[in-house]
């Protein structure tokens, strides 16, 4: 913050967007540090002949229209769009993240009335949705043109995959009658290529059947494990109409095409998972993303409760069980190695023995799961259950005696004490390598942002996080807390891509924006990401997007200047440079030019500073805020900036993968 | 199990730890004060399964590459930061070049990098391994 933004569109604020010029009268001004090269011309906003960024009123407008759901009884019947989007909205599909193509089905969404949001690429569109998802538990689509619009989609899609998130991923793909023939443009095999990646997807070949292949994808998310659906619409099928619901085959209503019957655990292996349970010493519950999905986390915490056991967070998101909790595990790695006992509760993506697990190879394992066919993959079980995870919760919060477990419980309480004790001192390493570099070590960025969100005048339940980025996201992913369902998102999980953090946590933001689930309480409030250098890149154009519609983000960029990986040319110096960008990128200036808030940083004063003014203006006027903290790439080696770079293996805070 | 931990825990107690900072030269001054049984070596496999194969891969030859340019432990003329115990022991407690990080904060006992010493020299080619220590039952 040693520079003070200068941009005029800050100044001369158009009718439509919040005012900033109290804001930055507050921020004040300093010296620009002597390294900052000059963005000079490139902002050439800083003349006043430039208009200003604003909210075209054509948006706004848009964004007022009334919904209008197709009817039969129209003039022209309902296209297949319309009977899609209608099914859609049937299904309570929770938000639509999209760039223009596949209109008629982008347009048939929106105007049912399910949250749409246009972005500036389809990849960050998707994992905008993804975000939404993971946050909520809820069915988000993503969509796509095909061809170069669909193609763009696929790292998203693959994120998606291994969050297992319930994503509808739809993309137009030309017509039936030019397929095979490379007619004109953007033609593609979408199926195949997303082969791998999915659930279920289906080319729709046959305009009559449009319903019940929306009812096979929703069965598909909403039911087992979810993960992807993939459906790509040629123009016969959205542009097909009908003039009567006969002409729809199968036109059945969502209770009559899909099940809301769940697996209940059979009574004996309830019996026995309680018995195992109650004869432990250490007995732990791994609730994963199952937990979530099926809103299982009060019976989790009366089961938990009721006899003393163990809860670690594993998963996309966490906060399904509250970190602060006497029984929560997941700031105690060091207590896992004696637990002798553990409860892997909607674990879809599972480890094993021989990954980076921090439990004792001889201890006893229940694995509970919605199918069976993947019990017994990579762990080997004492007890596989097939049961919908919240019964299963259910079933031990009722049969589970109660119990004390003083022992356990301390053990918890004393690994958790240690565990703090390492990030303080790994903090207080951070203050000394940052006051001799002048800049901000992660450690002090992560540190910092916690004793804002956590321990500040703000409630600590209310902001959801994410975060992503080598060593920044390895730290971050430490010091970022869970205390209600729904309050953390672990951008990287279990794929560890490169960039969707920010598009993810928009996504996010857009479900605090509309209160959905377990966002309720905190409507409207603001989101945080925490990034890199490298990362932002990726998506950084989603700023615009989060302006757009006034979701409100603070995204902390960590700019070390460098890949997080820079020290793999190490050995080969001559490689050195591929792993390197130019030193002292202005982010900040970026985001300027995007419709957001910029803060460049490189102290810890001004970090804190900085964090307090960008989460008052998020709250107050809805405006997101980057904060570039200025960094060296060298912190993430120990050698010279120990500790360097930690990685954290799961489960349990920090963790992004096994 | 428990007695196991049990045992550690005494066995941790009765070692004095290594100095907090130490130069290579004085790394390579160290000597293991946990014998090569086969009981360190399985416990020294706990620890590397927990905390080194995403870089160092299951069996230690280091092929995934995933996140780091990782040495192939089962070639110890290939340790870029010696390949003596106490060099070992040094680079897993404190870290070694640019990419490996510290383990002193994750490993809770000094014993157990010491296991995890004996687990690493087991990897190498057998010619190179150090005569198994059987314990008196």
């Amino acid at each position: 913050m040693s520079e003070k933004p200068e941009t005029k569109t800050v100044a001369s604020e158009p009718e439509s967007r919040p005012s900033r010029r109290g804001l930055f009268s507050s921020v004040g001004a300093g010296a620009v540090a002597a390294a900052i090269v000059n963005p000079g011309k490139i902002f050439a906003a800083t003349t006043p002949a430039i208009p200003s960024i604003r909210i075209a009123k054509d948006i706004t407008d848009s964004l007022a229209e009334a919904t209008k759901l197709g009817s039969f009884d129209a003039k022209g019947g309902m296209t297949g769009a319309e009977v899609f989007a209608k099914s859609c909205k049937d299904e309570d599909l929770a938000a639509l993240f999209c760039c223009p193509g596949n209109y008629q089905i982008i347009n048939a969404i929106s105007a049912a009335g399910i949250p749409a949001f246009g972005g500036r690429s389809e990849g960050s569109m998707t994992s905008a949705a993804d975000g939404f998802s993971r946050c909520t538990g809820e069915v988000t689509a993503c969509s796509g043109t095909e061809g170069p619009g669909f193609t763009n989609m696929i790292m998203n899609i693959a994120v998606a995959h291994r969050a297992r998130t319930p994503l509808l991923v739809l993309a137009s793909n030309v017509t039936i009658a030019t397929d095979d023939r490379e007619y004109f443009i953007q033609t593609g095999y979408q199926q195949p290529t997303t082969e791998g990646l999915k659930k279920y997807g289906k080319r729709l070949i046959a305009p009559d059947r449009i319903h019940e292949y929306t009812a096979y994808a929703f069965r598909h998310l909403k039911t087992g494990v979810p993960g992807p659906v993939h459906l790509d619409f040629p123009g016969e099928i959205y542009n097909h109409r009908f003039m009567a619901e006969s002409e729809v085959k199968e036109y059945y209503s969502k209770e009559k095409y899909r099940t809301e019957s769940r697996p209940h655990p059979a009574p004996k292996d309830l019996a026995q998972a309680v018995d195992m349970i109650n004869r432990a010493e250490r007995p732990v519950i791994v609730a994963g993303h199952g937990v979530f999905f099926r809103k299982a986390w009060e019976p989790l915490m009366v089961a938990a409760e009721k006899n003393d056991v163990a809860v670690v967070t594993s998963g996309p998101m966490r906060g399904h069980f509250p970190d602060e909790h006497r029984l929560s595990a997941s700031l105690s790695p060091d207590a896992f190695m004696s637990a002798d006992l553990v409860v892997f509760v909607g674990q879809y993506s599972m480890p094993s023995k021989t990954e980076r697990w921090r439990f004792h190879p001889d201890a006893k394992a229940i694995r509970v799961n919605p199918t069976g066919e993947d019990l017994g993959r990579n762990w080997p079980l004492d007890l596989g259950i097939v049961a919908d995870e919240g019964a299963f919760l259910e079933g031990l919060a009722s049969d589970l005696p109660r119990k004390k477990r003083d022992a356990w419980v301390g053990e918890l309480a004393a690994a958790r004490q240690k565990y703090e004790k390492q990030l303080l001192d790994e903090y207080e390493q951070g203050v000394k390598h940052s006051q001799a570099t002048n800049t901000v070590h992660h450690a002090v960025v992560c540190k910092e942002v916690h004793d804002f969100l956590y321990k500040g005048s703000i409630d600590p339940k209310q902001t959801v996080t994410g975060w992503g980025g080598w060593t920044i996201g390895n730290c971050g992913a430490r010091w970022l807390r869970a205390y209600r369902p729904g309050q953390e998102v672990n951008c990287p999980y279990q794929y560890s891509a490169v960039g969707p953090d920010l598009a993810m946590m928009i996504g996010a933001g857009a479900a605090v924006q509309l209160g959905v689930g377990p966002q309720a309480p905190y409507k409207g409030a603001p989101v945080l990401v925490i990034t890199s250098d490298a990362g932002i890149a990726y998506s950084m154009f989603e700023l615009d997007t989060a302006a757009k519609y006034k979701i409100p983000i603070i995204c902390v960029v960590y700019n070390n200047n460098a890949w997080g990986m820079w020290p793999s040319a190490v050995g080969t110096p001559r490689s050195m440079h591929m792993y390197l960008f130019q030193e002292n990128l202005r982010y900040d200036k970026m985001a300027e030019g995007l419709g957001a808030r910029g803060e460049y940083v490189h102290t810890q004063d001004d970090f804190r500073k900085a964090l307090k003014t960008s989460y008052e203006v998020a709250s107050k006027e809805h405006v997101s805020t980057l904060i570039n903290v200025q960094a060296l790439k060298d912190f993430t080696s120990q050698k010279d900036y120990p500790p360097g770079n930690i990685i954290n293996p799961e489960p349990g805070v920090g963790a992004l993968a096994h | 199990m428990r007695i196991f931990l049990a045992i550690c825990s005494v066995v941790s107690a009765a070692l004095a730890d290594a100095p907090a900072k130490l130069t290579r030269d004085d790394a390579q001054k160290l000597r293991n004060p946990v014998a090569y049984t086969r009981k360190s070596i399985d416990r020294g496999r706990v620890m590397f399964l927990q905390n080194c194969t995403s870089c160092h891969g299951e069996d230690g030859k280091a092929e995934g590459s995933l996140i780091a340019d990782a040495t192939d432990l089962t070639s110890p003329k290939l340790y870029k930061s010696g390949s003596s115990e106490g060099e070992i022991f040094h680079s897993i407690r404190d870290g070694a070049g640019d990419q490996m990080p510290a383990f002193k904060s994750q490993i809770d006992h000094e014993t157990d990098i010491w296991n995890l010493v004996n687990f690493i020299r087991s990897l190498w080619p057998e010619s190179m391994r150090p005569a198994i220590v059987v314990e008196d039952k």
